[in-house]
């Protein structure tokens, strides 16, 4: 299926959550500002009910997304508010994709835990914790993944302040 | 060298000592088994039969620091891994030396500006005596990294003491 035929798809069995999608569109020509949208087509999702919605992507024999193959988060600019949890979905039997996004709060960004959908979204929101300083509720093992357990700081936020040494190793 | 080391004058018999010693030390530099990223790779080149480190004397990667005279820190530092360098050279015994090989262990590289948790130079962690300019360099750089290091030990005084600048 085609990225239209999957979010028809998403339409007819009522997905939880489901908020519209996003289609890539090229440049105005006449518009200098418009510089168009490149990228793949995407979902937006309501954040608190991401898990449900992949689990009707897993479930549903049409759509079959049996992978989870990236977690993750943008922080888009330093003035936005909001930041994004971006997961993408693949399927072997049909061999299809799709990108979801959630629009998070970057002031209490939280998210329910994706893990008992999917196993392999638990190291990756282990990573997006640490980096991103967002809280998965619910996730079965909240320790870091990369950084150092004593780690302070979410290094990815586009607000991070470098530290000025670490265990006496000096970072500057 | 305990008690003897650098103990006496110069004089014909202690520097023809000296410099058997350091011709014992140079010629049979053990490298520790020990790669942190994409310059461990070259220096695997410079162990293969092409480059061929055996020409000097170093080919003989030792898999533990008790065995190795010799760290060639090849790659990434990343502040995770600082702190067990430190331990693997304090376990290393003296006479020991480093190699800082590549632009990453010399002043932390490509990540110099935002990479947050990479060391921005191995010498802030252990001394080095070797810099290898390079990213990754090339087995010859490596080899020629080496051979200065030869060249220190060379100069280096055992159990004379060393030449005073007044």
């Amino acid at each position: 299926m085609d990225f239209r035929g999957i979010h028809d798809r998403l339409l007819a069995v009522a997905a939880p959550g489901l908020l519209g999608h996003d289609l890539p569109r090229p440049s105005n020509p006449a518009d200098k500002k418009d510089k168009g949208r490149a990228g793949d087509p995407f979902v937006w999702v309501e954040p608190a009910l991401l898990p449900a919605f992949l689990e009707v992507c897993r479930d549903d024999p049409r759509l079959a997304f049996e992978i989870l193959v990236d977690l993750s988060a943008v922080d888009p600019s330093k003035d936005d508010p909001n930041m994004w949890v971006v997961v993408q979905l693949l399927s072997l039997s049909f061999r299809h994709r799709l990108a979801v996004k959630c629009t998070l709060p970057k002031a209490s960004a939280a998210l329910p835990t994706s893990t008992p959908v999917y196993r392999a979204a638990q190291w990756h929101e282990r990573e997006c914790a640490e980096m991103f300083g967002i809280t998965f509720s619910g996730h079965p093992d909240p320790r870091n993944i990369l950084l150092p357990e004593d780690w302070v700081g979410t290094p990815l936020r586009k607000d991070y302040v470098f530290p000025d040494e670490y265990h006496g190793i000096s970072c500057k | 060298m305990g008690v003897l080391e650098r103990q006496f004058e110069e004089n014909v018999l202690t520097t023809k000592v000296d410099w058997l010693l350091n011709w014992c030390r140079l010629s049979s530099i053990w490298p520790m088994t020990f790669g942190l990223a994409c310059c461990a790779i070259e220096m695997m080149a410079v162990g293969c039969a092409h480059h061929d480190i055996d020409r000097f004397g170093a080919g003989a990667f030792r898999a533990s620091p008790r065995q190795a005279d010799l760290m060639i820190v090849a790659g990434t530092v990343n502040f995770k891994m600082a702190e067990r360098i430190k331990r693997l050279f304090d376990q290393m015994p003296s006479p020991k030396y480093v190699i800082a090989m590549g632009a990453c262990a010399t002043g932390g590289g490509p990540y110099y500006k935002y990479g947050y948790t990479v060391v921005k130079g191995v010498d802030r962690v252990v001394p080095v005596d070797v810099y290898v300019a390079g990213c990754p360099p090339r087995p010859e750089a490596l080899l020629e990294g080496l051979m200065k290091l030869q060249e220190k030990i060379q100069r280096s005084s055992v159990i004379r003491r060393p030449a005073r600048t007044a």
